[in-house]
């Protein structure tokens, strides 16, 4: 398990991120988050609609409702073109983070 | 639904209070807890710890909630209108206790600001900056129009205070040796010069919303 704080900085970009795969229910988001880092990163499931209701407001996502055979209408979430731009910016700028980290910690420990 | 989720809505429904988004909220909490029940098997017995567990207490839950909801387009924008108003009728009493009044005080802080008016455009500048900066962080692209509604509403007392100036319904002299044809000129230009540094801001804000 990581830091918590890192882990609630990180939520969005990588709610965007799966959303940018494909539009995804809120269970699935958290049930795919956990399957794909191994359980490493598991978020308060409570704290997923927040973060859902911000990206919302700030039209990066939308939602519309899909009915089912069985059991109750879902609601799934897609990224907008907004959604996409701000990603991209915000990966590349995580790759360029991650790459500079790596750097000056290999260094360290030479 | 069962007793022991029962008593998780029950509480989260009552921490939640007068939320605007109340019945949508408690929506999303039942339905993300019908696909758990769904997809897990977990026992009835636990399952209110279980939940206490995975989504956080209620009180936790319905405490982000009551946050965001502090934050909100109209509040956002009122606050800047408002402090912006607000520096100007600070600056409006301080010439009418320094003109009419002659009090000590308005005097010495008059004499100190008169000698730092390019330091006061600074801050001001960046007071304007700071507005499109928090809407982008906030809002990201939702708050590109209440970006330019808060500036529309925001700029009122600039121009107001611009067209008693110019065209001399305040009277000259309370300003001098400040108000130079040269100063006027530059005034202008910096008023122009407010909505783009918000936009600036405003794309600043916007890069750090996620």
């Amino acid at each position: 398990m990581f830091n918590r704080e890192l882990v609630k900085g990180s939520t969005s970009l990588l709610v965007l991120q799966l959303l940018n795969e494909r539009d995804m229910y809120g269970y699935e988001l958290v049930k795919e988050m956990a399957m794909r880092s191994d359980h490493h990163f598991q978020i308060k499931e409570g704290t997923l609609y927040p973060a859902l209701h911000k990206l919302e407001k700030q039209e990066y996502i939308d939602y519309y409702w899909e009915n089912r055979e069985k059991g109750p209408a879902r609601k799934y979430y897609c990224i907008t073109s907004q959604g996409k731009e701000i990603l991209d910016e915000r990966t590349n700028e995580w790759h360029r983070y991650v790459q500079v980290m790596n750097n000056l910690i290999r260094r360290n420990e030479s | 639904m069962t007793l022991k989720d029962q008593r998780f809505f029950l509480e989260l429904s009552e921490e939640i209070g007068n939320h605007p988004d109340k019945q949508e909220i408690l929506a999303d909490y039942e339905m993300h807890v019908f696909e758990m029940l769904q997809e897990e098997s977990i026992d009835d017995q636990n399952l209110y710890s279980e939940l206490v567990k995975r989504l956080g207490t209620p009180q936790e839950i319905a405490q982000i909630w009551k946050q965001e909801t502090i934050i909100t387009p109209k509040r956002t924008q009122w606050l800047f209108v408002i402090i912006n108003a607000g520096i100007f009728i600070g600056g409006a009493l301080l010439t009418l206790s320094y003109n009419i009044f002659h009090w000590n005080w308005a005097e010495l802080i008059w004499e100190n600001l008169i000698n730092i008016p390019f330091i006061i455009m600074l801050l001001y500048i960046m007071f304007w900056g700071l507005i499109g900066y928090e809407i982008g962080k906030e809002f990201g692209h939702g708050g590109y129009r209440l970006m330019q509604k808060t500036f529309l509403f925001s700029i009122v007392p600039n121009i107001l205070l611009m067209y008693l100036i110019i065209f001399k319904i305040i009277p000259y002299t309370w300003f001098q040796p400040l108000l130079s044809f040269r100063f006027i000129v530059v005034c202008i230009v910096f008023t122009a010069f407010l909505y783009p540094v918000s936009m600036v801001g405003y794309r600043w804000g916007k890069k750090v919303s996620v």
